[in-house]
């Protein structure tokens, strides 16, 4: 069949010009795999994740790459997870970390679970969004070295980052924002929410006599001219992810050292309180409070029942609530204190702590 | 020799009250003031004394116990309208779909919608209260806080009241 000149010419013209838009359309797009947050429905879905930053396979492996990643640090000794450590559900066991410089760190090192639902994070909440709070043990001179714009250089000179920045962010450049947003990402999947108590709550496990009375007395405030026993450790730690996002005053100590969220907020109301932390996986984040001057669950239990510090800040949930008419303290039994840590141990995810998905991914390499 | 040392001394005693004051400076504490923000046409930051100015009512409320409490303080529609919020002939149509949230310094919060606070719609007057029985409010519970009245639980009569955000629905 013989086409006429001219139409050879337009047929030319027509595909090269579907060509060059095809090309056009495929530089700028890149395909990423949304990743599937997972969680029960008593967690709620008040969930926080920035429409700038949305979750996705890619940017998780990456993230997950990044967090086990030392050469962050100055050092090259330490990543994230030298502090936040999946065995101990992202803790560590000490009091105070140590960074870079062997200088301790300000505050106990937090537990990364469900942060999906976290909105002020630090002892303080000092920082809005995941992808905020990134930014501030990778600047700290202390923790990581004050470390971040070099690093970000040295990544681009390696072979396999830039790859993994191209798959999650659509381009080989390596910046501050990107490392960020992808450890963010990675820290959202980091779910726990099959404990035996969330067993119990699905009817998947029987708690002991020993489990259920501890359960009873943290959900319930004591009303003594009715004989009901309770400890009211939900009006702050309740809802099944065991925390409400509040800043209160637990009665640590009169003249608070550590000021908390009043640095913050320059705010005298706000002296001496800090977040209310999650009790999930309790049993294995010790020592706890900010400064991790309790080493053990007994002794978090007699705090709260026989040794509450008053001051103008004192939390008005730990005032007035006695298991003895008129009381000062709060009263529970030797057996009850223990009844109660029975039932924090029922928060112990092992399949979050044993969780592949969350686990160091450059050990396969060594 | 002398000339130098007292010289030395002046500077010295100059640079280190200028470094205090900046330290105290620092160490002065915010006054606690409430604010009230988001879908207004004029952010406001009442500290108690500016509070204190406006025009109050009284409100009761039951306490946990059950007994009565006589608060006095500011019906909330009037610090909105203060703030420019659209109430009264402007509450329609879209404007139904915004809600108050009042967040505590504490964190905690609790929405309205802004048709329980209007009188055009509900008799019910919930007020900020900055004093109970002509006193202040007490640690914890002030300097302003929430009153609505007959309400079967007092979890939403918020303490230590922060801000008050008003915002379109999203859905």
């Amino acid at each position: 069949m013989q086409i006429s000149h001219y139409k050879k010419l337009t047929l030319f013209l027509v595909l090269f010009t579907a060509g060059m838009l095809v090309a056009a359309n495929a530089a700028d797009s890149f395909y990423t795999d949304p990743y599937k947050l997972e969680y029960p429905d008593y967690f709620g879905n008040r969930i926080s994740i920035p429409a700038d930053n949305l979750t996705t396979k890619q940017g998780v492996y990456l993230g997950r790459m990044l967090f086990y990643e030392t050469k962050l640090s100055s050092s090259k000794t330490i990543s994230c997870a030298s502090c936040h450590q999946q065995k101990l559900a992202f803790a560590d066991s000490k009091a105070f970390s140590f960074g870079i410089n062997d200088m301790p760190t300000k505050r106990n090192s937090m537990s990364l679970s469900n942060l999906l639902w976290v909105r002020n994070f630090f002892w303080d909440g000092r920082a809005k969004g995941l992808e905020e709070q990134a930014k501030f043990p990778l600047n700290d001179p202390h923790e990581m070295g004050n470390y971040l714009e070099q690093a970000v250089k040295d990544l681009q000179k390696t072979k396999e980052y830039p790859p993994l920045f191209k798959a999650a962010f659509g381009s080989t450049e390596i910046t501050v924002d990107r490392l960020t947003k992808a450890i963010a990402q990675f820290e959202r999947t980091l779910i726990s929410a099959n404990a035996p108590y969330d067993k119990y709550l699905r009817g998947e496990y029987k708690p002991t006599p020993e489990e259920l009375n501890g359960m009873e007395l943290f959900m319930n405030s004591p009303v003594p001219s009715k004989n009901i026993r309770g400890a009211n450790c939900a009006q702050c730690h309740g809802t099944p992810k065991m925390y409400m996002e509040l800043f209160h005053n637990n009665g640590l100590d009169s003249i608070p050292k550590d000021i908390g969220r009043e640095e913050i907020t320059g705010m005298q109301n706000d002296r001496g309180r800090f977040r209310v932390a999650t009790l999930r996986n309790i049993e294995l984040t010790a020592p706890y409070m900010h400064d991790g001057r309790f080493k053990t669950l007994e002794e978090v239990l007699d705090h709260y029942n026989e040794h509450i510090l008053p001051s103008r800040t004192l939390s008005l949930s730990l005032q007035d609530r006695s298991n003895v008419e008129n009381g000062k303290t709060l009263g529970l039994t030797v057996q009850e204190k223990s009844n109660i840590i029975s039932f924090l141990k029922m928060l112990t995810d092992t399949d979050f702590i044993n969780d592949p998905r969350f686990a160091d991914p450059h050990l396969k390499k060594k | 020799m002398k000339k130098n040392i007292f010289a030395l001394t002046v500077l010295l005693a100059m640079f280190f009250t200028t470094f205090s004051t900046t330290l105290w400076a620092q160490k002065a504490s915010k006054e606690a003031a409430v604010k009230v923000e988001g879908e207004v046409l004029k952010t406001l930051s009442l500290t108690l004394s500016d509070f204190a100015k406006l025009p109050h009512v009284e409100a009761t409320m039951k306490d946990r116990d059950g007994q009565l409490q006589h608060y006095s303080g500011v019906p909330v529609f009037e610090l909105l309208k203060l703030a420019g919020v659209t109430l009264g002939k402007e509450l329609k149509g879209e404007n139904l779909t915004k809600y108050m949230l009042v967040r505590s310094s504490d964190g905690y919060e609790v929405v309205f919608s802004l048709a329980e606070l209007d009188p055009a719609f509900a008799n019910r007057v919930i007020i900020l209260a900055d004093r109970k029985d002509g006193k202040p409010l007490a640690d914890g519970v002030g300097p302003f806080r929430l009153v609505v009245p007959d309400e079967n639980r007092p979890a939403r009569s918020v303490l230590e009241v922060s801000n008050l955000i008003v915002r379109f629905a999203k859905e």
